[in-house]
């Protein structure tokens, strides 16, 4: 009997129509992916091959001055891609991936943004987690709203319940049918996915997969609950898009109004102002205060001659240094400002399923706010490195030519982002456990009548 | 026309009468007021904020000593972007686009720290705002409200009992859609209420913004939106043989024009025109600066054959016997050619962006929902044009700035090198207040109506074509 109701649903124009159009729809998003990806992958050999020839060509002009030198020069520091960006592009098309910095005062560059379209922000991405997340609910919705009351309002249902003794068994038969057919299409999205953009198996596509198994099943706890209350077939579709509505629309919008006004980021501006006037008031104060600032952020450097006649680039980047110290207060409770924003965002999310795929999604590919901050906690530590190379060469008027020039070639971020399985799997089981329990009961309750 | 209203009056009392109706219109206020109050909240806050922040950077410019004017155009000064008090209706693109930038001589830099920049993956299940309410969601609910209208008369018998007393298909629509329109109306009417308070409860609006006028014509616009949407759930309503059937095509239509259509629609504008990313176009502009001439390369050859005429055209032999600075000569001359190599790109690039938004600009054509999305940001000041006038203007001022202290530099500072331990050359600080702070101004309204032809012309085709949808619905209208 199983395998007739399959066929028999199967077999439905409709249906197939429906996973057609989805397969389609998903294609397209998987291509878009790709293309994202492609895109990031032709940014990261320009910013090489373009820090190559502009290291090449200043040191050809300046090789007298090395403080001068590094006034020009540029360095990369790249946050790669995860192929698994290409399913879940999040936030990535807004925040730059590629830091191109001098080691100047970073607070004045680490900021910058790309140049975006802002039309194709506002309509987003067309990713394969958006349809997950946004256009599979609907397709759950269509194929389950009339399950049971199809039966009725045909006359069938007391046929069927003569013939099998456990209804609530015979329902949960018709869902699962239902749910292999959904899980059949996702799968199939997947491996062409995988086939498509050449995914390397890993922990991270894994993690994408189980939640975006277990977000499907969310919503079939939601259409199992919607049923058990034995309304008509109108009623049922009515209900299961309100909900479609309020989680996947409006809920997560009014979060977000919500924390743009809780956490309005005042701190980013008073950084851009603090950097500025740090750094550039000090061409009109004492030189020697500057100086003893400065060393006492590098006590290391105090050994150098700074007011030698020849030359006073250490001067010169000890007031930059000046300009990133006295508006590092702002920067960290700007940073700790987004963090609450992540935070409380993840919090809510823990009680509404779609956003907690999506956050998780992101989470995943490494596309959400939390690894933007995490990436620009470490250029600020890339741009460390690189002064503390560079100052003493500066300082000691060193030899342009005596640097190996080869070796600066852009350098990674390498995200420690493991996979929090609990975090990721829990809240959807209680949340299928919950509904799962309370339709059961009030199928039984509407039943016993 | 008396059988039209009699029948308009009887789909909205049926409407009334029924419970739901009353808990729908529940929902929709408190969405209005969460709307109303959050986009209330984030111009306000932001507005002042960005306000004083402009009057801060303006008084650390002013707050410098004597000194040589490179050092201030080095010096720089921000502008800071401010909202059109429209932008508490329709967000628009204001979450996408940057608001601050660092202007100074020699760099273009970028407008930086968008909401986005700040922003969750929330962000991308969109935002509420009263115009996203009203032109997304509210279609939404009169489809619920409508779908059944004439679909449920022709189910339970009574449309052929109204079409025997003598009542046309024709006046059957109509009066129905005049109906589901003027409870649109009753929808409407939070919005308006929650738009006005919003504008009201401001101190002072800016005058340029003409908040009033593109008020209006927005207003225009979503009456007819509503009126397209009441037309359309009636007739589909009337073309169906069921109203199930009538709900799902209306479902159908919805989650097409107001999700599938715009997104789609929009990856196929900026595939067929990829755009280089930041790296690529700097690169460019690097190249084409390198080619012209870099004016820091001492013996780059535009810059000497400059010299060398200036030189023989005051009959001097060397820099120093000018009567002008020379360096600031030079440096005038590089910002002017590095600002318009910079500028044919920047444009060339925007004009590529409108190209990628030129596919979602024409579905106006087959989907009414971009036409009154593209007016409604247009006259709210938080489309891309209004963005393309704010970086105009922060780089017209950008220029200026350079270009004047440059200006100074030539007429005021001596072409010898101050002695070493010697004061270096400087300008008296009257100097630098007498320069004006950046002032930002919205588009006429003319313009943002001229920009908006296209879905204006839209719109309009849409509601001769509703004429038309009735009369051939009447037409093919069957009673059973």
């Amino acid at each position: 009997m199983y395998r007739l109701a399959f066929r028999n649903f199967i077999r439905s124009r409709s249906v197939i129509i429906a996973l057609v159009l989805f397969l389609l729809v998903g294609i397209v998003s998987i291509f878009i992916g790709k293309q994202f990806l492609e895109k990031q992958q032709a940014a990261i050999e320009a910013v090489t091959q373009l820090q190559k020839e502009q290291i090449e060509r200043n040191v050809e002009y300046v090789q007298d001055q090395f403080g001068l030198l590094m006034y020009y020069l540029r360095f990369a520091y790249i946050n790669p891609p995860d192929p698994v960006t290409a399913l879940a592009i999040g936030q990535q098309d807004v925040n730059s991936s590629i830091q191109y910095l001098t080691i100047r005062g970073l607070e004045g560059q680490r900021y910058d943004t790309g140049l975006y379209n802002p039309y194709n922000q506002l309509t987003g991405n067309l990713d394969l987690s958006f349809v997950i997340l946004f256009f599979f609910p609907l397709l759950i919705i269509a194929f389950n709203f009339n399950v049971l009351s199809q039966e009725s309002e045909l006359g069938t249902w007391p046929l069927v319940k003569v013939q099998v003794n456990q209804p609530l068994r015979f329902i949960l038969q018709k869902l699962g049918i239902r749910l292999i057919v959904v899980l059949a299409l996702l799968f199939t999205l997947l491996a062409l996915a995988i086939l498509i953009i050449g995914l390397p198996p890993s922990e991270r596509l894994a993690a994408y997969i189980v939640t975006a198994v277990l977000y499907i099943l969310c919503w079939f706890a939601v259409s199992f609950l919607v049923i058990a209350l034995r309304r008509s077939s109108s009623v049922s579709a009515l209900l299961l898009l309100c909900t479609w509505v309020m989680l996947c629309l409006l809920v997560p919008a009014i979060i977000n109004n919500y924390l743009t006004v809780r956490y309005p980021v005042k701190e980013a501006y008073s950084t851009f102002i603090k950097q500025r006037d740090g750094y550039h008031t000090k061409w009109d104060k004492n030189a020697d205060s500057t100086m003893q600032a400065f060393f006492g952020h590098y006590p290391q450097f105090r050994n150098y001659v700074w007011n030698s006649p020849k030359f006073n680039y250490m001067w010169y980047y000890a007031m930059q240094q000046l300009g990133d110290d006295e508006s590092a207060p702002d920067s960290e409770a700007m940073q700790r400002k987004l963090r609450q924003r992540q935070q409380s965002a993840g919090t809510t999310a823990l009680f509404f399923p779609p956003m907690h795929a999506q956050l998780q999604f992101t989470g995943i590919a490494g596309t959400g706010l939390e690894q933007h901050l995490h990436y620009l906690d470490s250029t600020a530590v890339f741009h460390e490195n690189k002064k503390l190379h560079f100052f003493p060469k500066i300082f000691g008027d060193s030899a342009v030519i005596g640097e190996n020039w080869a070796q600066h070639v852009p350098q990674y971020f390498q995200p420690a982002n493991p996979v929090k399985w609990a975090l990721l799997v829990m809240p959807f089981i209680i949340f299928v456990t919950m509904l799962g329990a309370a339709g059961i009961l009030i199928f039984n309750k509407n039943e016993a009548k | 026309m008396k059988q039209t209203k009699i029948i308009a009056g009887h789909f909205l009392k049926v409407i009334i009468r029924n419970r739901a109706l009353a808990a729908v219109y529940l929902v929709w206020v408190l969405l209005v007021l969460y709307a109303a109050v959050t986009g209330y909240q984030t111009y306000t806050v932001q507005n002042a904020m960005r306000q004083q922040f402009q009057q801060q950077a303006r008084q650390s410019w002013e707050a410098n000593p004597d000194k040589h004017p490179h050092r201030m155009a080095h010096f720089g000064t921000f502008a800071f972007r401010q909202k059109h008090p429209l932008s508490m209706f329709d967000y628009g693109m204001e979450s996408y686009i940057g608001n601050a930038v660092f202007l100074e001589a020699h760099k273009q830099n970028t407008i930086n720290f968008s909401e986005a920049g700040f922003s969750t993956g929330l962000l991308r299940f969109g935002e509420i705002s009263l115009s996203m309410l009203t032109q997304i969601v509210l279609p939404l609910m009169l489809f619920f409200l409508g779908f059944n209208a004439v679909a449920q008369q022709r189910e339970n018998g009574t449309l052929k009992i109204l079409l025997s007393q003598g009542a046309g298909f024709r006046s059957i629509i109509l009066g129905n859609i005049l109906g589901l329109f003027i409870l649109a109306l009753l929808f409407l009417l939070p919005v308006l209420l929650a738009t006005g308070a919003q504008l009201l409860l401001q101190a002072s609006l800016p005058e340029d913004g003409h908040v009033f006028i593109r008020g209006i014509c927005i207003l225009l616009g979503i009456l007819v939106f509503l009126w397209l949407v009441s037309v359309v759930t009636i007739c589909i309503s009337t073309g169906s043989n069921n109203s199930r059937a009538a709900l799902l095509k209306l479902l159908g239509i919805w989650l097409l024009m107001a999700v599938v259509l715009p997104k789609t629609l929009q990856a196929i504008g900026s595939a067929l025109h990829p755009a280089p990313c930041k790296i690529e176009f700097d690169a460019a502009v690097e190249k084409d600066i390198l080619r012209i001439g870099d004016s820091h390369n001492p013996n780059d050859p535009h810059f000497k054959r400059l010299k060398d005429s200036v030189l023989k055209a005051n009959k001097a032999d060397s820099v120093q016997q000018l009567s002008f600075n020379y360096s600031g000569f030079q440096m005038q001359e590089g910002e002017r050619m590095s600002a318009e190599v910079y500028n044919n790109h920047l444009q060339a690039l925007y004009g590529l962006f409108e190209r990628q938004n030129d596919l979602s600009n024409y579905s106006s054509f087959i989907n009414p929902v971009s036409g009154i999305k593209n007016i409604s940001m247009a006259l709210s000041g938080t489309d891309f044009k209004a963005y393309r006038k704010f970086q105009n203007e922060t780089e017209a001022y950008r220029y200026k700035l350079a270009q004047t202290m440059n200006g100074l530099q030539i007429k005021h500072i001596s072409n010898t090198r101050p002695a070493k331990d010697g004061q270096s050359h400087s300008l008296g600080r009257e100097h630098w207040t007498a320069f004006a702070d950046f002032r930002q101004g919205f588009q006429p309204v003319p313009a943002v109506v001229q920009q908006e032809k296209l879905a204006i012309s839209a719109m309009l085709a849409w509601l001769v074509l509703s004429f038309a949808l009735i009369y051939f619905t009447a037409g093919k209208a069957k009673a059973l």
